[in-house]
This record gives C-alpha cells, structure tokens and sequence, in this order.
C-alpha cells in the first residue's frame, strides 16, 4: 500500500512540476492503464481533491447471494436498529412468465459514496465524510433529525432513528472496522457474497476484484460517485420495464415500499 | 398511500405561510418605498400598512413548524451555529436559509412594530416618542424588507431543489414558481385585509381611495396570475421533454397521475384559473368603462381566498409529489 503511494505521489509531483496540456493528458492515460477498473477516475482526479488515502468499500458478488437476509439480521442487531427501519437490507426482484422466470437479489446498504449528497446539504455539519478512512458517519451529538440528508439520498440509505430521533445509517460497522474486524453482514454472509476492504490498498482482495471483473455501481448518473460496488448487476426496475413485461420488487425496507 | 413521508404536514404549511409572508411583506416595502407618488395615491400607507403587519407572523409561525418538525427541535440553532463561527455558511441550503429567517423574521417584525398606533397604546406622551422614532427608521426597514423578502420566496424553492435524487424540484423552474406564488398569495392577503378591514363613513374621497388601490392591487394579482400559468407551463415542458428521472417524476402531475386530480382542480382552476378570469372581467370592465373599481363583496373576498387556497394545495403537491418520485431504476 505505501508503496502505491509513494508512486503516486511521485506522479503528482511530477505532473505539477512538468505542467502542460500534453504532458498532462499523456501522464493520466498512463494512470488509466495503471489502475484499470472502476476507481481509474478518481484515481486520476485525486490530485486536487482531499480524496481520502483509506476508502473502505465493499464488493457485492450477486452471482453468490442466495437472499437469505441473513445480513439485515446481523445488521439489526449489531446496530441495535429499531422495529419498521433498516440500515440493511435485501430487495427482491421477480421478472418473466412461466416457465421463463427469475428472481434475482440486491443487498442495500448505505453507499459510502466519494461526493455524497448528504453531506452536502447537511446544515449543521453533523454528517461528514470521515478522512482516515472515507466512511461518511452522522454525529449524534449535533445532528438535529431535519431529515434533509434523508430526502437528497439517492439510495433511500438514511432514516429517522425513532428511538434516538437523529439521523441514521449504515456506518460499515465503524466500531468493528477501527478494531480490524470486518463489517457484522460481511461477517455473517452465507456465500461470502460481500467483500469488504480498502479499495485503495492494491493488495486488498477488494482492489483485486474490482480490477478483474466487471462492476456496477447504483445510480450513477446521480454523480454521487458510490463505493459499494456489485458483480452481476440486473438493473430490472418496475419502471423501466420493456412493455409487457413482467416485473415486481419487493424490497423490505420497512414502511418504503417503493424504491428511492 | 403506502408511503412514509419524511417531511409532511410542517413543511408544506411553512412553505405556503412563508411565501405569503414574505410576499406580503416585500410587496408592502416597495409600495411604501415608492410612497404617495405612486399607484396607490394617498392609499399608500394603509396597503403598506397591511403587508407590514401581515408580514412576519406567518413567517415566524412557519419556521416554528419547521423547528417542530426536527427530529430534536430543541438543538434547531444548530443549523445556523454549529460550523458558523468556523467555517461560515456551509453548501447547505438550510444553513443559510436558517440566518435568513432568523434575519427576516426579526427585520420584519421591527418594520411591523413601526406602523403601530403608539399613542392609542402608550398613551400621548410616550407614544408621540416613539410614533418619531418609527416614522424616521421605517424607509430603511422597508428598504431592507424588499431584497429579504423576496430572498424568503426564493428561499423556499431553494430548499427543495438542491437534491439531484428528487427530481419534481432539482428544477430552476421551481424558484420562479414559488417566487411568483409567493407574490402573488401575499398580494392576496394584502387585498382580503384591505376589504375585510375597509370600513365607509361615507366619505367620497376615502372610499375612492379604496377602489383605486384594489384595482391597482388586483391588477397585480391579474400579472402575476398569468406569470405564474406560464412559469408552470415551463415546470411541466422542462420535465416532459427531458429523459430519465424528472420526465419520469412529472407523470405524478400529468393526467393519469396520484396527484394530478388534486393539482389541476386546486392549483389550475381553484388558484389560478377562477380568480384570472374573475379578476380580469372586473379590472377590464373598470379600465374599459372608466369610473369606480366596483366588484361585489363576495367576489373581493371569493378571489384572494381562491388564491391563497391554490397557493397551499401548490406547495402540498409539491411537497407530497416529490417525496413519492425519485430517480428510475437502479
């Protein structure tokens, strides 16, 4: 890991000192090539921004759910989340008529996102994204429950804490992950279908996997830039059906039938 | 509907009150501005009189609406102090909106406080002193109630549009909306106060007076009725037109949609279509014929209150229609 960036702190050094348009474009291509996979493009735009050096994440292998909730459960009580409310959850996506039909699954959880929404227009400052280790978290102690990090959330992630009314989350386990422990539905994950790790380390096994396979991130063109990543993405939606077909999401939210 | 609302009932009341209020109260800042020289002739001051006192109280009562609304309302300076002193204003809306209500609400309720009648309250002596001081600070109250009142109406559209993942209001189009609407129901308040509290003693001249400054007042209202019909013809065309999410979301509006039976009888004919033809029969007979604004009492009271109703069901749907749309698909 140090290694990498030393490596690329050289380049940056270089990029600044060289300078020019063509020195530039040649130098971030090399970059492109280097880091291939989805993080090229923050990679190469890190230069300027305060792009955390640690940015935990998580690669959800979809091909190896089985649906089994087994993550919401160990979310719900390793978070001691509140009855009608989840920081963790399973959506449920039936499609096609008899005998042509599938189900397929999509673990939700709070995205980590690289430009969060939330953040942006939290009043009070209370959610932020952690720079050690790029985990966005909401402090009890200012945040006032207005619920406007709630609504411009694209992934529907945040909630009202009933019990505590503030703002609430998945926060990857922030407790277990600053004591080197994996987060509790990684942990408990039937078919190892969650991995989670530094996507910025290129010996994680999480950096690995983002550079051989193909990903998808949810909603991207909202520009939130997510870390949570997923193999096997069936984008299927009750809206954005073919005509004539056949779609129905259940996602277990809670109160939120719909999605987003 | 299945559905959990986050932000329900408290918001779209302060949305709509503080529109109205601040409506109400830029209007009455410019027409005192503008003084006796004016449309309004010597009418000048009770119009700006009425906008003045009507002002801040919706404004204040909205943002105690928004303060219940918190989930810890007790820790509501937070959204103006927590990263001030620091940092200053933050990206959010809500931070800067906080200072601009606080600002508003107190500006505004001086500016009221200046067209009291202190000597029937106090009595001569301590009255006349402070009826002096009134009159000398209240133009530069005014003065500053005009840029901040129409701030509040933009204010109230700029909350709502700074999320991508809500697109009926991540539009422009929004803040001319509820700019306009927010005028156009303040002038409403202004010309029911004006009719409820006009009081004949028979004389010629006052009661001219009143006829002209509804007129005039009405007038408005005709303008920016219209406005608002074509600025909503926009939030419609921006979204229809366009791909993806916020041509998905304004199907929630169009015919066929949840809330389209609710938006077109309350918004369209109720608020804005009733009361423009009424208003423009009345204030085109008046100009076409010459004379005395005549329009008969139920109808001065009938078209303001079908303005204020449009302009609450607007900022309900709004609200409501943004919270069950948002983006498609994954």
């Amino acid at each position: 890991m140090t290694d990498a960036h030393d490596d690329n702190n050289d380049r940056r050094q270089f990029l600044k000192t060289a300078g020019g348009a063509a020195v530039g474009v040649a130098a971030s291509g090399l970059a492109l090539t280097q880091t291939q996979g989805a993080r090229a493009k923050t990679e190469q735009g890190s230069e300027d921004t305060n792009e955390p050096k640690v940015q935990y994440g998580m690669v959800i292998d979809l091909r190896r759910c089985i649906g089994c909730q087994a993550c919401s459960v160990a979310c719900k009580a390793e978070a001691d989340v509140p009855l009608g409310v989840n920081r963790s959850w399973v959506e449920y996506t039936e499609k096609g008529q008899y005998p042509n039909t599938g189900r397929s699954f999509l673990p939700r959880l709070c995205n980590q996102c690289s430009e969060p929404d939330c953040v942006r227009v939290c009043p009070t400052g209370a959610t932020y994204k952690r720079p050690q280790d790029g985990i966005v978290v909401v402090d009890q102690g200012v945040c006032i429950g207005c619920l406007y990090c709630a609504l411009a959330c694209p992934y529907g992630a945040r909630f009202l804490n009933p019990v505590t009314r503030f703002a609430d989350k998945c926060d990857f386990c922030i407790h277990r992950v600053s004591k080197g422990l994996v987060p509790s539905c990684v942990n408990t994950c039937q078919g190892r279908a969650r991995v989670f790790g530094d996507i910025n380390d290129p010996n994680s096994e999480i950096h690995k996997l983002l550079a051989k396979n193909p990903v998808s991130v949810l909603r991207e063109h909202i520009g939130t830039d997510p870390n949570v990543f997923y193999i096997g993405l069936d984008s299927t939606d009750e809206q954005t059906k073919q005509p004539g077909q056949y779609v129905r999401v259940t996602t277990h939210k809670g109160p939120q039938k719909k999605r987003g | 509907m299945d559905h959990h609302f986050m932000w329900s009932w408290p918001i779209y009341w302060y949305l709509f009150l503080a529109g109205v209020g601040a409506g109400a109260m830029a209007v009455s800042a410019l027409i005192y501005i503008r003084g006796p020289g004016g449309n309004y002739g010597k009418h000048y001051y009770t119009i700006a009189k009425y906008g003045a006192l009507i002002g801040p109280l919706p404004i204040i009562i909205g943002t105690g609406f928004l303060i219940f609304e918190l989930g810890r309302p007790y820790r509501a300076f937070n959204i103006m102090t927590s990263n001030f002193w620091y940092k200053g204003f933050n990206e959010s809306p809500m931070n800067f909106g906080g200072w601009l209500l606080f600002v508003v609400g107190a500006v505004g309720a001086f500016y009221a406080l200046t067209f009291f009648d202190w000597e029937k309250i106090l009595g001569e002596k301590p009255g006349a002193l402070l009826v002096k001081w009134s009159d000398s600070i209240r133009k530069p109250l005014a003065g500053a109630i005009a840029p901040l009142g129409i701030a509040t109406a933009i204010y109230t559209a700029m909350l709502l549009g700074a999320m991508p993942a809500r697109p009926l209001w991540n539009t422009p189009v929004l803040w001319m909306l509820f700019t306009v609407s927010a005028f156009s129901t303040g002038i409403a308040a202004i010309m029911l106060a004006n009719r409820i509290f006009h009081k004949s003693d028979g004389d010629a001249e006052q009661d001219g007076q009143f006829h002209n400054s509804s007129y005039w007042l009405t007038m408005s209202d005709v303008i920016l009725i219209s406005t608002e019909l074509v600025v909503i013809a926009l939030f419609f065309m921006f979204a229809y037109v366009t791909v993806l999410d916020a041509s998905f979301a304004i199907q929630i509006l169009l015919p066929g949609g949840e809330l389209a039976p609710l938006f077109w009888t309350g918004v369209i004919f109720i608020g804005l279509l009733f009361p423009l033809v009424f208003e423009s029969f009345f204030v085109i007979r008046t100009k076409k014929n010459g004379g005395h604004f005549h329009v008969p009492y139920l109808f001065e009271i009938a078209m303001p209150l079908a303005v204020l109703v449009g302009g609450f069901i607007l900022r309900y749907v709004i609200v409501i229609g943004g919270q069950l749309t948002g983006p498609v698909g994954l």
